[in-house]
């Protein structure tokens, strides 16, 4: 009995913190998509006065490239000089 | 001037337009202050270095000594390689890179890297790097640290680019907050964590890095009690001009500027060609001092012979 009040009591603290979650990791994802693209500048053709620090956190974001274009729907990855798969 | 300035400063620039005899100068007051017992570094930013002609021997990237005085001090040289400090730089991001992705991208990471080698800025950002990294050794192992800058526009926005870049990272920072707030609000909530916090604090930490080593140097560049910028000229029209503007460019940059030197003097006494020489000089220095006579200025006539050797750069400074 305990066991499925509890687990019943889960269910509804879920059903009401998801969407929260949800919209804070959504926030968080597009603040981490736009510090991606700002590591990324000059593969992207935008001149970048920046590169000789950016460079450096590039083996930082490496791995988000690939998360980034297959969340787009892109099988590989879009960017000229840097691919992922 | 230049000498006693020289002894009350931890750090000077010497700037001012190409071919005005800058690096002669700035050997030879590190030379002098080595010869009263200091531990001196000189070091040349300009891309066509002079220090090793003007020493008759190879300066490179990496420090040389140029003198030792019987006085206990002595005087080292350096001549900046923005090439070498970007080479080993990407070489390092190479490494981390090539570690985390898989083998056969290799050859992408290459080509991502070789087309950051030559981006703009990237070898500016070297040079500074560099300028950082000696003024901090100078601070912590000489007495005076002479640097002996490339022409005036390239200086001044060297000089400009510790806050730039200040502002850059301290921009880059605030997003991190942002982002990393959302992923603790959104941890908190039972969301994934570790990896990604991980990943934070490391942003974080090459950020934080940086942003302090622009803080220090942004701090010695406008700090009177140690740093002091140098304009040398020639007493010619576009030289002063061009020192004028320079001038104020630094104080923009809130850059203090200790005086002024004004190299290869025509004398009035040496033949009728010179001497219409000297009087044409004396009404470009009108200008100047009618400009920037608040600074203090030294004269330093033109010398008969090739500027090479320590003898030599003993007479200069004997002009300072």
């Amino acid at each position: 009995m305990a066991g499925t009040l509890s687990a019943v009591a889960a269910g509804l603290r879920e059903l009401y913190e998801a969407p929260y979650r949800r919209t804070m990791a959504r926030a968080r994802r597009d603040e981490d998509d736009l510090f991606t693209l700002v590591v990324l500048a000059e593969a992207l053709g935008v001149p970048n006065p920046a590169s000789y620090y950016t460079v450096e956190m590039l083996p930082l974001v490496a791995d988000r490239v690939h998360e980034w274009h297959t969340r787009l729907g892109m099988d590989r990855s879009p960017l000229e000089h840097v691919s992922c798969c | 001037m230049l000498l006693d300035l020289a002894a009350r400063r931890r750090v000077l620039f010497l700037g001012g337009k190409g071919g005005v005899g800058k690096t002669s100068i700035a050997s030879a007051v590190a030379l002098s202050r080595a010869r009263a017992g200091q531990r001196v570094l000189v070091v040349s930013t300009d891309p066509a270095h002079n220090l090793g002609h003007l020493w008759r021997r190879t300066v490179g990237d990496d420090v040389v000594r140029l003198d030792t005085a019987p006085s206990g001090g002595h005087l080292d040289g350096v001549e900046v390689d923005p090439e070498r400090t970007t080479a080993a730089h990407l070489s390092a991001v190479r490494d981390t890179l090539r570690r985390i992705v898989p083998e056969h991208l290799g050859g992408e990471v290459d080509r991502h890297l070789d087309l950051a080698r030559d981006a703009p800025g990237m070898h500016e950002a070297a040079v500074l790097e560099r300028v950082a990294d000696l003024t901090e050794q100078g601070l912590a192992g000489y007495d005076l640290v002479v640097f002996d800058t490339a022409p005036s526009g390239h200086t001044a926005r060297l000089l400009s680019l510790p806050e730039t870049m200040g502002a850059w990272t301290d921009g880059l920072l605030r997003r991190r907050d942002r982002s990393e707030r959302l992923g603790a609000a959104a941890q908190m909530l039972g969301g994934r964590g570790e990896a990604e916090a991980r990943r934070d604090a490391e942003i974080r930490s090459v950020l934080t890095r940086r942003r302090e080593r622009f803080t220090l140097l942004r701090e010695v560049l406008t700090d009177p009690e140690r740093c002091a910028f140098v304009v040398v000229l020639a007493a010619e029209r576009l030289p002063v001009l061009e020192s004028v503007e320079l001038v104020e460019q630094l104080s923009t940059l809130q850059v203090p500027v200790g005086g002024l030197v004004v190299n290869k003097r025509s004398p009035a006494d040496a033949g009728p060609l010179l001497a219409a020489r000297h009087e044409a000089e004396r009404a470009h220095l009108d200008t100047l001092r009618e400009r920037l006579g608040h600074l203090p200025l030294d004269e330093v006539p033109l010398l008969g012979d090739d500027l090479v050797g320590p003898d030599a750069l003993d007479r200069l400074a004997g002009f300072l």
